[in-house]
């Protein structure tokens, strides 16, 4: 995160602010404090996931 | 899907905007999973819009999330994802690129993948390169979850290599679908949202 803090940095961090990115923030941030539904760093503890409906479309896509 | 946990916390040195990024591609990956529920639906209903790109979206799928029901959007996304033999759309990246799944584009996002030190849970089958998939992995980089959050170089390599040649293409076609009513909801806030993410990367 070392180059965060400079100049180009505020000019985009200004820039996200006006794009209106807070209009998301109460319920989203109380909602999706969840980790990763499917997707894990290397070497974590992993959780149950429930196996989704997409994984059949995909068999018949991929005809297996 | 549906349960409030903890709140982010802007700790560990991420900045505000930053960490409302990542719950944003959070939240995308969460209604992309799954239909939301009764409890997401609520949640999003309760969202203000604003004039702002993502705001005004935001106040659409308000709108559009305080008239829907549980049962009504879960048809919704079955007509959309699963459907007979296939949904409307398809939403991985490499179906999208190349009209095949398992193409060079997820060989390349399970290259980038592993550099990274992201992996897929072991109980998960479905191919990485789906939307949500990659929106929670653009979460995780943000915010740390796979190791060190990632510089913002690293964020946009991602992003340009593996989210920009399709997912604003996705997500426009999600708006336009016949299928789509909560779901063009989502398609215009993430259509906004990848527009503002491309321009802000291209500040970098």
């Amino acid at each position: 995160m070392s180059e965060k803090r400079d100049g180009t940095d505020n000019a985009r961090r200004d820039f996200l602010k006006l794009a209106g990115l807070t209009a998301v923030t109460g319920g989203a941030l109380a909602a999706t404090g969840e980790s990763a539904e499917a997707c894990a760093a290397h070497e974590k503890a992993q959780t149950s996931y429930k196996e989704s409906e997409h994984v059949k479309t995909y068999y018949k896509l991929a005809r297996f | 899907m549906g349960k409030a946990t903890a709140l982010l916390q802007s700790d560990d040195g991420i900045a505000e905007e930053d960490v409302l990024r990542a719950n944003l591609y959070r939240l995308l990956a969460h209604v992309l999973r799954d239909a939301p529920q009764q409890a997401d639906l609520d949640m999003f209903a309760a969202m203000g819009g604003d004039q702002t790109p993502i705001g005004e979206a935001v106040g659409a799928l308000a709108r559009i999330a305080s008239s829907t029901r549980p049962e009504t959007v879960e048809r919704e996304y079955h007509n959309l994802f699963i459907g007979l033999g296939r949904g409307e759309l398809v939403p991985y990246g490499s179906y999208y690129l190349t009209g095949f799944l398992n193409e060079k584009p997820l060989a390349r996002l399970r290259s980038d993948m592993s550099r990274l030190g992201i992996e897929r849970r072991a109980e998960v089958r479905e191919p990485e390169d789906h939307i949500a998939a990659e929106c929670e992995m653009m979460a995780g980089l943000i915010l740390g979850d796979f190791g060190e959050a990632a510089s913002l170089a690293e964020q946009r390599d991602f992003f340009k290599a593996h989210l920009a040649p399709w997912a604003r293409h996705f997500f426009t076609d999600l708006e336009g679908a016949r299928s789509s009513v909560f779901y063009a909801g989502v398609g215009r806030l993430g259509s906004a949202f990848m527009r503002v993410e491309d321009e802000a990367f291209a500040m970098l």
